[in-house]
C-alpha cells in the first residue's frame, strides 16, 4: 500500500541578500558616480593613482582592501585593490577576476581602464543591482599599474610614445659595454619629447607653408631650406656619435613569464623582474583566480588564450583539411546572420579541451559586441602573462590591446593609412590642436642648432588623447563585468520524487550551471589544479538515505532516458561545464510520518546551493 | 648535538691517527686563516671562514651576500681577485647631459668585473658538501698562494674567481648540523595538505644525536643481512627467492603528526638543480623540473641573478657528489644542440685534462683526432649510440653527459649547467666528486667498483666495495663512520635495530686524506680551466700627428686604400689631425665567446673605444667605439670542431649557428636609423683598428678595449 505524499520543496538560499535601501529597482536611477567624483579626462601618475586607490578603499572599507604585492626595482609599491562585499564572504573564498593594467610602462591607458573598473564597481555597488550581484559573489583583484617605475615616468616625465616600456633592469642595448647610458632627453625643456631636425642641404624635409610641420620635399630640384630628421629628442650622452641608442629598461616584462618562455625574447630568465614575479607569486597563492584581463595598447584586439592546437590527423589530405575549414567558415557565417559579432576560434583542439575553446568563443563574441571595432584573435605564448594564467594556473585569460588611434580616428579616406595631412586635420578638427608642437629652434650640445617639432606623440598616438579615455574605459569595464556575469553558478533545477517499493522512494534533483564558464577550466583539469564540485545528501526526521552499491548508480531509477547518478555516501564529485545540467538521485527510506532530504552542492567557483525536499505522509 | 660530537672526534682522531697531509701547508704559503680538512665545515664554520678570509685578505678578496635561503640564511660568494687591478668601460667613458629625471638604476661596475670570471660552487644539493670543501680548499690555495706562487699570483691578478661554497645553506645546515640528510632546499610548504607546515620530518628516535637507519624483520622487506659482514644490508629484489630472513630498512623516523604516515611533510623542499630555465618544461607543456616555475626558489634565483649581473663569468663548475666523474653539457637535450667547436673544447681540451687529472684513460680519438674518420667507421659496427658514431668516440666514464644517448632520452629538466651553457654561453660543467673505490689511499682496489652508485648498478662490485669500506673504516677510522646496529623498539614498527652508515659520511669524501686528495685534484683541474680564459689586451697603440688646422670642421680627411689624404686647411692651428691605430689581441687560449654564446642575446661583441675630451676631440673617421666581433683564442683547438685534422665532423647540423654569429643589437637593426658603429671584420685573435680625429691642443686620448668575457684594458696614447 502506498502512502500519499505531499511534496514540499523548500529552497534555502545560499548566501544572504542584504537589504539595500539605495539599491535601485529601475536601472535608470542614480548610480552613485558622484559619491566619489573622478575625472577620466586625464592620465594619472603613480602618486595620484595610488592616492585614488587608497581614498577609494577608505571610502568603501566594506567592499575593498588595499595591499602592496611587492616592490618594483626602484622601490615603488605595486598596489592592489581587492574588491568584494566582505559581508558575503572572505575575498579568498570567492572565485576571482584578476585585472592588471600597463605591464608595459608606456601603455598607461591600461591603468585608466583598470582603475575605472574599480571605481565603477565601488561607487555603484549600493545602487546598481547588476554590480551588486557581481561584487557579492566575486572577488576582483585590480592592479592598475603593474610596471610602476616606467608607468610613472611615462605620465610624469617627457617621453615618446614608446618609452619607457620595460622594468628598469639595466641593459646594454647597443652592445658597447655600457648600460642604459643614452636615454631620451627633453632638449628644449618644454616638457614634451618631440622630434629633432637639423638643417642639411641634402635633407629630405622642408617646413610646410604654414610652418607648423616638416613635410617631405617632393621635387628633388626644389630650391628650399632643407632639413634632415635626427630622431627623438635627446643628447649623445656617451659620446659614441649616436643619440638615444641605449634607453632605460631591460627585458620585455610580457616575455618574462614562464610559459612558452625563450631566452631570445625573454632574456635573462623567467620571472627575473620583481614587478612580474610579484604578480605571478600572488596569482600562484590565489587559486581562486578564475579569469584574468591584461591591458595593453594598441590595435583594438581581444586576444584570448586558447587550448593547444592539435596537429591534423595523420593521413588527412589537403582537400579534407580544406573541407573542414570551409565547414567551420559556414558555421560562422550562419551564426553571423543572427549576430554580426559572432566569433568562432579558428583552432582544432583535443576533445578534452573543446569546452575551453567553446567557452572562449562565446565570451569573445559578446566582448566583440560590447567593445565594437575590436578584433578577436588567439593570443601567443612566448612568456606572456596571459599565457601563464591560462596554461599554468588554468584561468581563462584575455589580453586587450586598447585603442587604435589615430588609424581608426584620422583615416578619413579609408585607405588604411593616416597621411600627414589626415593626421594634422584630425589634430585640428577633433583635438583642437592638442598634442602638437610647432617647430622651433633649440640649442643642442652635440649637434649645434636643431629644430624641434611635430606631434607630441605620447599624448595622441599609442595612448588616446585624454578626451577619449572614458568611452573606452567604460566599454572595457563592461566587458570585464560581462565575463564575471558568466562565471559559473551552481543551482538546483527541477526536483522529483518517485516511489520505488514499499517505503522506499527515489528523490532526484537537477544541478545546473546556466552560465558560459564551467566550474573549472579544461586546462585546470589537465593541470590537476581543478577543484571538483561535490554533491552530498542527508536525511532528517523520518527519512534515511539508503546506501547503494556502486553498481546501482547506473540504474535508470526513474525510468527516464537521462542519466541520473546516485549520490554516494561520502558525496559525489563532478564538474559542471558551462550551460550544463546534471541529475543526481538518492534512494530514501521513510519510517515516520515526515522527513526531509537535503542535497548540498559545493563548488569552489560556482558557489554553494542547497535543496531541501520534505516528504510528508498524508 | 651531532656536529659537536663528530667535530671533536675528528679533531682528536683525525690529527693524531690519520696524520692528514694537508697540501695547503705547502712551503712558502703562510695561512693567515688556518683551515684543515679533517671534517666537513658545514654552514656556520664555512661562513666564519669566509668572513675571516675576507678580513685577512682585503686586497684580493671581497665577500658578497648574493641572496638568502628560505630560512633566511645568507648565500655568500667570495670574490678572489686583485682588487687594485682591473677596470670596466663605465669607469673609462664619461657620460654627460643625463636625463633630468635622474633615475639611478645602474650600479657602477666593480673593477673585478673587467676581468674574465670563473665561478666555482658547491652544495647545490644540501647533502653533497664535498664540493663545499673543494671550494674552501680553492680559496685557501688562492689566498695563500698569492704572492708566494707565480701561477697563482698571475691568476689572481688577471682573473676573477667567484667562489660560492654553499648554494643551499638550509640543506647543508640540516644535513650536517641537524643530521637530517637533505638534498633539497628548505620550503615552508604544507606537503601533505593537512594545514600544517613541515610537521613530519625524520627523527632521532634513540637520542644519540644521529638520524641513521632503522631495520626490522619483515617478510616483504627488500634486504637481507650480508654473509660476510653481518652489519651490511644487501638488497634482494622482492620476487627473488632467498633462504635468508628478509628485512626492511627505513630512515630513523616516526609518525610525528599521527596521520599514519612517516616523514610525509619534512622541511625539505625542491631540488635546486631542477629549478633552472633550460629544459624545465616537459614535451607536453607541463612542468618537468622542480618548483612552481624556473628560478622559483630563492637559492636558484640568487644564482641566476648573480650570473646575469656578472656577465664576465665564462667558466663555471657546479660540484655535486658522487661518482668521481664530470657531466659536461648536455643533460636535457641531445648532443646535436652543441656546436662542434664547443664540443672540441669540452672534450679534447677540458675532458682530456680531467681524465689525466683523475687518472683515467683518454679516448684514442682525443689523443689523435686525425684517426676519427676511421674510428667512426669502427663505431658504426660496434656501437648502438648514434651520437657516439657521429662524434667518432664514446664518452668515457670520467667525462660524460647525463643525456641518455642510447635511448635518446633526456636525463632531467631544468638543470643548472645546461642553463649556463645554453642560455648564457658559459663553459659550465658539473663534477660529481668522490669515487670511494679510487679516492681512498690504501683501500684495496676492487675491479669494476669505480663510481658505483645506487643499489642496482653492479651489485657485486658495490657489495665488495661496501665490505672493503666497512673494514677500512674499522681499521683506519676507528669504526666511527658506521653505527653498529643496536636494538630499538619503534613506536609504530615495533622491535628492530638502529644503525648503518652514518649519513654524514656516506656519499661524501671521507674526511682527512681522502677529502684533501679530492680537493687537491679538483682544484688543480679548475686552475687549468682558469688558465684557458681569454685575455684581451692592447698590444700596440699609436697616435700619429698628420697635420694641424684652425678648426675641427675645416679639416676633412678621406681615407682611400689605406692612405690618408688631407684635403684642406692651413699649415698651423690649434687643431691637430691625428691618426690613431691600435692592435688588440686575445692572448688567452680560448675565444672570447663559446660558439653557442656568440649567438645569445645577453652577450655582446668585443669592442674598442677611443676616448677623449668630447669638447676637444672630433671624430673624422671611425666611430668612437668599434665592434670587433669575437676574438679567437691563442690556442689551436685540436680535433675536427676546432678546424684541425680530421675535419668534417658535422658541418650543417640543424641549429648550428651561422658564420656571422654576433648579430648587431636591435638599435642598429632598425630600418632607416643611423648607420651603426664601425664593424671591424677581421678573423683570428687579432684586430687592427684605426681612427682619424681632430684634437684641440694637447687634449689626451686613451684606448679602451672591452671584452665581456675577456676583460677590459685601457691604454693612454701619446701623439707623436
Amino acid at each position: 500500500m502506498k502512502t500519499k505524499l505531499a511534496i514540499i520543496l523548500t529552497v534555502l538560499l545560499a548566501g544572504s541578500l542584504v537589504a539595500q535601501s539605495k539599491l535601485q529597482t529601475n536601472p535608470a536611477g542614480y548610480h552613485g558616480e558622484i559619491d566619489y567624483p573622478m575625472s577620466w579626462k586625464r592620465y594619472y601618475g603613480y602618486e595620484e593613482w595610488t592616492r585614488i586607490m587608497r581614498d577609494l578603499q577608505k571610502k568603501y572599507p566594506a567592499l575593498s582592501d588595499i595591499q602592496s604585492i611587492g616592490k618594483s626595482r626602484m622601490g615603488r609599491d605595486q598596489l592592489l585593490l581587492t574588491i568584494t562585499a566582505k559581508a558575503t564572504g572572505k575575498p579568498e573564498d570567492k572565485r576571482a577576476m584578476w585585472v592588471d593594467g600597463a605591464i608595459h610602462g608606456n601603455e598607461v591607458n591600461g591603468i585608466t581602464c583598470s582603475l575605472y573598473l574599480a571605481w565603477y564597481l565601488l561607487t555603484r555597488y549600493d545602487y546598481d543591482p547588476f554590480v551588486h550581484g557581481l561584487v557579492d559573489t566575486t572577488t576582483f583583484y585590480v592592479l592598475p599599474g603593474l610596471n610602476v617605475d616606467a608607468n610613472d615616468s611615462y605620465v610624469s616625465s617627457p617621453n615618446t610614445e614608446n618609452n619607457p616600456r620595460e622594468p628598469y633592469r639595466p641593459a646594454d642595448d647597443d652592445g658597447d659595454g655600457l648600460f642604459d647610458e643614452d636615454q631620451t632627453e627633453d632638449v628644449d625643456g618644454d616638457g614634451e619629447l618631440s622630434t629633432m631636425y637639423i638643417e642639411d642641404p641634402a635633407g629630405e624635409f622642408k617646413l610646410s607653408p604654414d610652418k607648423r610641420r616638416f613635410v617631405r620635399v617632393a621635387d628633388p630640384r626644389e630650391e628650399v631650406r632643407r632639413f634632415r630628421r635626427v630622431g627623438d629628442e635627446g643628447f649623445d650622452n656617451d659620446g659614441d656619435g649616436f643619440i638615444n641608442e641605449d634607453d632605460i629598461g631591460g627585458p620585455d616584462p610580457n616575455r618574462n613569464f614562464p610559459y612558452g618562455w625563450g631566452v631570445e625574447a625573454g632574456y635573462p630568465y623567467p620571472m627575473s623582474e620583481a614587478e612580474t614575479r610579484n604578480v605571478f607569486e600572488f596569482q600562484l597563492r590565489h587559486p581562486n583566480i578564475f579569469a584574468s584581463f591584461h591591458y595593453h595598447n594598441t590595435g583594438r584586439l581581444i586576444m584570448f588564450q586558447a587550448p593547444p592546437a592539435v596537429k591534423p590527423p595523420a593521413g588527412q589530405t589537403p582537400e579534407q583539411a580544406q573541407r573542414q575549414q570551409q565547414a567551420a567558415q559556414q558555421r560562422l557565417e550562419a551564426l553571423k546572420k543572427a549576430d554580426k559579432y559572432a566569433y568562432l576560434a579558428p583552432r582544432q583542439v583535443a576533445p578534452e579541451y573543446q569546452h575551453d575553446l567553446d567557452v572562449q568563443s562565446e565570451i569573445v563574441s559578446a566582448g566583440n559586441r560590447i567593445l565594437k571595432d575590436y578584433t578577436p584573435t588567439i593570443g601567443g605564448l612566448s612568456g606572456q602573462a596571459h599565457a601563464a594564467t591560462y596554461y599554468m594556473l588554468g584561468a581563462y585569460s584575455y589580453l586587450i590591446e586598447l585603442w587604435g588611434s589615430p588609424d581608426f580616428e584620422a583615416d578619413i579616406d579609408g585607405d588604411g593609412e593616416v597621411s600627414d595631412e589626415e593626421f594634422m586635420k584630425w589634430v585640428d578638427l577633433e583635438l583642437m590642436g592638442e598634442g602638437w608642437v610647432t617647430p622651433h629652434k633649440a640649442k643642442h650640445p652635440d649637434l649645434g642648432e636643431v629644430w624641434i617639432g611635430g606631434t607630441s606623440r605620447k599624448h595622441i598616438n599609442r595612448t588616446p588623447p585624454a578626451r577619449y579615455i572614458e568611452t573606452e574605459a567604460l566599454r572595457n569595464a563592461n566587458f570585464v563585468m560581462y565575463a564575471v556575469s558568466q562565471f559559473p553558478k551552481v543551482e538546483f533545477g527541477e526536483a522529483k520524487v518517485t516511489p520505488a517499493t514499499d517505503d522506499l522512494y527515489w528523490v532526484e534533483v537537477e544541478v545546473k550551471n546556466d552560465r558560459a564558464y564551467p566550474t573549472s577550466s579544461d586546462r585546470a583539469v589537465a593541470l590537476k589544479r581543478a577543484a571538483m564540485d561535490k554533491i552530498t545528501v542527508s536525511g532528517a526526521g523520518g527519512l534515511e538515505i539508503v546506501e547503494l552499491p556502486n553498481a546501482a548508480t547506473v540504474v535508470d531509477a526513474l525510468n527516464r532516458t537521462a542519466q541520473s547518478e546516485a549520490v554516494s555516501a561520502k558525496g559525489t564529485e563532478f564538474r559542471l561545464k558551462g550551460h550544463e545540467t546534471k541529475r543526481f538521485c538518492a534512494l530514501v527510506k521513510m519510517s515516520g510520518a515526515e522527513g526531509s532530504v537535503e542535497f548540498t552542492v559545493r563548488s569552489k567557483a560556482g558557489g554553494t546551493a542547497v535543496r531541501k525536499i520534505t516528504l510528508k505522509a498524508e | 648535538m651531532t656536529s659537536f660530537r663528530h667535530n671533536e672526534f675528528f679533531k682528536r682522531f683525525g690529527l693524531s691517527v690519520l696524520a692528514v697531509a694537508l697540501t695547503a701547508l705547502a712551503a712558502g704559503a703562510a695561512q693567515k686563516v688556518p683551515i684543515t680538512f679533517d671534517d666537513y665545515h658545514g654552514y656556520p664554520a664555512t661562513v666564519k671562514y669566509l668572513k675571516d678570509v675576507a678580513a685577512a685578505y682585503p686586497q684580493i678578496t671581497a665577500l658578497l651576500e648574493i641572496g638568502q635561503s628560505t630560512m633566511g640564511r645568507p648565500i655568500y660568494v667570495l670574490v678572489v681577485s686583485n682588487m687594485k687591478t682591473g677596470t670596466t668601460v663605465d669607469a673609462q667613458v664619461p657620460l654627460r647631459n643625463p636625463r633630468a629625471e635622474g633615475v639611478k638604476n645602474v650600479t657602477p661596475m666593480k673593477p673585478y668585473m673587467g676581468k674574465a670570471g670563473h665561478w666555482i660552487c658547491g652544495a647545490t644539493h644540501g647533502n653533497e658538501y664535498t664540493g663545499t670543501e673543494v671550494c674552501l680548499y680553492a680559496i685557501d690555495k688562492l689566498v695563500t698562494g698569492y704572492g708566494a706562487d707565480k701561477e697563482t699570483t698571475t691568476l689572481v691578478d688577471a682573473k676573477t674567481f667567484y667562489i660560492c661554497p654553499i648554494v643551499n645553506p638550509d640543506g647543508v645546515f640540516n644535513s650536517l648540523d641537524k643530521g637530517i640528510s637533505q638534498r633539497q632546499n628548505s620550503m615552508l610548504r604544507d606537503d601533505d595538505g593537512d594545514g600544517r607546515i613541515n610537521e613530519d620530518g625524520p627523527d632521532d628516535l634513540d637520542g644519540d644525536g644521529l638520524i641513521a637507519r632503522f631495520r626490522y624483520k619483515d617478510p616483504k622487506g627488500a634486504f637481507v643481512v650480508d654473509d660476510v659482514d653481518l652489519r651490511l644490508m644487501v638488497r634482494v629484489p622482492p620476487n627473488e627467492k632467498t633462504e635468508k630472513e628478509r628485512w626492511s630498512v627505513v630512515v630513523e623516523d616516526r609518525d610525528d603528526d599521527g596521520d599514519g604516515r612517516r616523514g610525509e611533510d619534512p622541511e625539505a623542499g625542491i631540488d635546486l638543480n631542477r629549478n633552472f630555465p633550460e629544459g624545465w618544461w616537459n614535451d607536453q607543456g607541463f612542468a618537468g623540473g622542480s618548483g612552481d616555475y624556473p628560478t622559483s626558489a630563492p637559492e636558484s634565483r640568487a644564482v641566476a641573478e648573480f650570473f646575469v649581473t656578472h656577465p664576465n663569468i665564462f667558466m663555471a663548475q657546479f660540484y655535486h657528489t658522487s661518482g668521481g666523474f664530470t657531466f659536461r653539457p648536455l643533460g636535457t637535450a641531445p648532443h646535436t644542440r652543441l656546436h662542434p667547436q664547443d664540443v672540441a673544447v669540452l672534450d679534447f681540451v677540458m675532458g682530456k685534462k680531467y681524465l689525466e687529472t683523475i687518472g683515467e684513460d683518454v679516448p684514442a680519438a682525443w689523443k689523435n683526432p686525425a684517426a676519427i674518420p676511421a674510428l667512426r667507421e669502427e663505431l658504426r659496427k660496434t656501437s648502438k649510440n648514434k651520437y657516439a658514431i657521429e662524434r667518432g668516440y664514446e664518452l668515457p666514464r670520467g667525462w660524460k653527459v647525463s643525456y641518455d644517448e642510447l635511448n635518446d632520452r633526456r636525463y632531467g629538466f631544468g638543470m643548472t649547467s645546461d642553463w649556463d651553457f645554453l642560455q648564457l654561453g658559459i663553459w659550465s660543467i658539473t663534477t660529481e666528486l668522490w669515487n670511494p673505490a679510487k679516492d681512498i689511499p690504501g683501500l684495496p682496489r676492487i675491479a669494476g667498483a669505480e663510481g658505483v652508485e645506487g643499489d642496482d648498478e653492479r651489485p657485486e662490485a658495490r657489495l665488495a666495495l661496501d665490505r672493503a669500506l666497512l673494514k677500512f673504516q674499522d681499521e683506519k677510522y676507528g669504526g666511527k663512520l658506521f653505527l653498529n646496529w643496536k636494538p630499538f623498539k619503534h613506536p609504530e614498527l615495533g622491535e628492530g635495530e638502529i644503525g648503518g652508515w652514518i649519513p654524514r659520511y656516506s656519499s661524501n669524501a671521507w674526511p682527512g686524506e681522502p677529502l684533501a686528495g679530492v680537493c687537491d685534484k679538483h682544484y688543480r683541474f679548475e686552475i687549468f680551466r682558469a688558465g684557458l680564459l681569454p685575455d684581451v689586451v692592447i698590444t700596440e697603440a699609436k697616435a700619429r700627428l698628420l697635420y694641424t688646422s684652425e678648426s675641427a670642421r675645416e679639416a676633412t680627411a678621406v681615407a682611400a686604400g689605406g692612405e690618408v689624404r688631407i684635403k684642406k686647411g692651413g699649415a698651423k692651428g690649434k687643431y691637430r689631425i691625428v691618426e690613431v691605430t691600435a692592435v688588440v689581441e686575445n692572448k688567452g687560449p680560448l675565444a672570447t665567446h663559446t660558439a653557442r654564446g656568440s649567438t645569445l642575446r645577453g652577450n655582446r661583441e668585443d669592442v674598442v673605444w677611443l676616448v677623449g675630451d668630447r669638447d676637444k676631440v672630433t671624430f673624422l673617421q671611425g666611430t668612437p667605439y668599434q665592434r670587433l666581433g669575437v676574438l679567437d683564442g691563442a690556442m689551436k683547438i685540436p680535433g675536427p670542431g676546432g678546424g684541425g685534422e680530421g675535419g668534417g665532423m658535422r658541418t650543417a647540423a640543424p641549429g648550428a649557428p651561422a658564420e656571422e654569429a654576433m648579430a648587431p643589437p636591435p638599435q642598429f637593426r632598425r630600418r632607416g636609423g643611423p648607420p651603426g658603429p664601425a664593424q671591424v671584420r677581421q678573423g683570428g685573435a687579432r684586430r687592427e683598428v684605426r681612427w682619424l680625429v681632430a684634437v684641440e691642443g694637447d687634449s689626451p686620448l686613451k684606448i679602451v678595449v672591452s671584452s665581456q668575457k675577456g676583460g677590459t684594458r685601457v691604454q693612454d696614447v701619446k701623439v707623436r
